[in-house]
């Protein structure tokens, strides 16, 4: 999100049709740049340069690849108020899960997320189960933990999840 | 009596059980049963980031495990609450959850939409209630005065809970807090995330969010914040000491789950009913202000 020269070469008219294609980041057709969801957001808050409103902008110029590429979408907080504060009901969250997809896709996706899905194929949640959290959960008196993750496997394979990789 | 499926989530049940522990010790007191399924999984929020109908087959497959058994399902986790929620909604549409219903049948799995999701504080503050919460209070926790931290996906997204609160003006977890004996307060930062999502990709635009939150509670001295969810727990508490390093600065305020708070005015041990002596921050300031 530089303030390069953008070289009309670079731009994919069709980008904003590839995302709006998506049912949940249909609404962006209807967004009118007021900002709102900028001035709501936490992230933009703390770190300035990520700006919800600049990204609806990129989208619609159609810098595909500055957009798929960048950390920033990955930084959202999830926190919704974007969705919250929106005159015109774009869930800015919604565009930003589709574009992390798209992302993904292209093998942008960060590590952390990557092996978490990885892990929920194994155990069923996020984190192996550890020896020490068993003895815990014993001592507390608190039931044993499954810790299986082959009918979650089988769902996340018909997605094609399963086949991400990360951007290493 | 209301009767729940409990949805403990990925986190609670690994790395703060005392958040699982007190949440069962009231629930028993209150009335509220709470039924273990061990086939759940993971929520599948965050699978969403990388695959939306990932995220979505995966809370479709826990809400199809609840209603086999006839149950709603309790969670503990403000995310898992809002995007089970969510799907709850979304999947009122037939086209959507035909579409589904024909990969859930894969793992021998339907849903039909009568399975429903609430967070443990709404499970109390509605099934249980604030007059009953009054009367169970054993112990006097008035000389407490607390921050409450809603955690975003207690309410949002809006359309999934029916009205209930009101996500940029949130109340019930203040009367949950009143109804304890204790005094919670208002502040500037009380509707800022934890970033709780955004550590595992940066870790410092998160320990941004944190200090921008404890550099205002510093101001206002209070005894604890209060959370209700272990994601919020996590970043305000386990990041508290990392956050005041990096910024120079020190911080020393206790973070406490809403059920070990509510715990703590029903009379139960701190420690073995309550899990204190698993927070990472000492108690003892806390406990030294409630009188037997
Ligand atoms: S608040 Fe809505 S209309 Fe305004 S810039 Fe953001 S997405 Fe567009
Ligand atoms: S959901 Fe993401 S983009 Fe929207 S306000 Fe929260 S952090 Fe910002």
């Amino acid at each position: 999100m530089s303030n390069k020269i953008i070289r009309t070469a670079e731009l994919d008219p069709n980008f904003k049709f590839e995302v709006t294609a998506h049912e949940s980041a249909r609404d962006l057709n209807y967004c009118f740049a007021c900002g709102s969801c900028s001035a709501g957001c936490p992230i933009h808050e703390v770190f300035p340069d990520y700006n919800p409103r600049k990204l609806a902008k990129m989208i619609k110029l159609g810098l595909r690849k500055e957009v798929l590429s960048s950390d920033y979408i990955w930084y959202c907080a999830t926190c919704r108020t974007c969705e919250q504060r929106c005159p015109q009901k774009v869930s800015f969250f919604n565009v930003l899960n589709v574009l992390k997809n798209i992302a993904a896709k292209e093998g942008y996706a960060p590590t952390a997320w990557v092996e978490q899905t990885k892990q929920v194929m194994q155990t069923g949640i996020v984190f192996p189960i550890e020896e020490t959290c068993v003895k815990k959960r014993e001592q507390l008196s608190l039931p044993s933990l499954k810790g299986e993750g082959k009918k979650a496997k089988k769902l996340i394979e018909t997605t094609g999840l399963d086949e991400i990789e990360s951007r290493g | 009596m209301s009767k729940y499926a409990l949805f403990l989530g990925c986190t609670t049940p690994i790395k703060v059980p005392q958040y699982e522990l007190s949440a069962r010790w009231v629930s028993k007191r209150l009335g509220i049963e709470l039924v273990d399924i061990e086939d759940f999984v993971c929520c599948g929020f965050n699978q969403g980031n990388l695959s939306i109908e990932g995220g979505l087959l995966l809370a479709a497959m826990n809400l199809a495990f609840a209603e086999a058994q006839d149950l709603d399902i309790v969670t503990l986790c403000a995310a898992c609450n809002g995007f089970l929620a969510e799907t709850v909604a979304e999947l009122k549409d037939e086209a959507t959850r035909d579409r589904i219903n024909k990969k859930l049948s894969l793992i021998d799995l339907e849903y039909n939409g009568r399975t429903k999701v609430k967070h443990i504080s709404r499970v109390i503050y509605e099934d249980v209630g604030l007059d009953r919460i009054e009367k169970a209070v054993k112990r006097d926790l008035s000389k407490l005065r607390v921050a409450p931290h809603y955690g975003c996906h207690y309410l949002k997204p809006k359309s999934a809970f029916e009205g209930f609160d009101e996500p940029d003006n949130p109340k019930t977890l203040h009367h949950l807090i009143s109804a304890t004996g204790a005094a919670p307060i208002q502040y500037e930062t009380l509707l800022h995330c934890c970033g709780g999502k955004t550590f595992p990709v940066s870790p410092d635009i998160a320990h941004l969010l944190i200090e921008k939150k404890l550099n205002n509670l510093q101001t206002m001295g209070i005894d604890a914040m209060i959370v209700q969810c272990q994601t919020c727990y996590l970043m305000y508490e386990g990041q508290q000491q990392k956050v005041a390093e990096k910024f120079n600065t020190q911080y020393k305020i206790p973070v406490l789950l809403y059920p070990q708070l509510l715990g703590l005015a029903m009379g139960g041990d701190p420690a073995t009913d309550l899990g204190f002596d698993l927070n990472t921050m000492p108690l003892d300031k806390v406990l030294a202000k409630v009188e037997e």
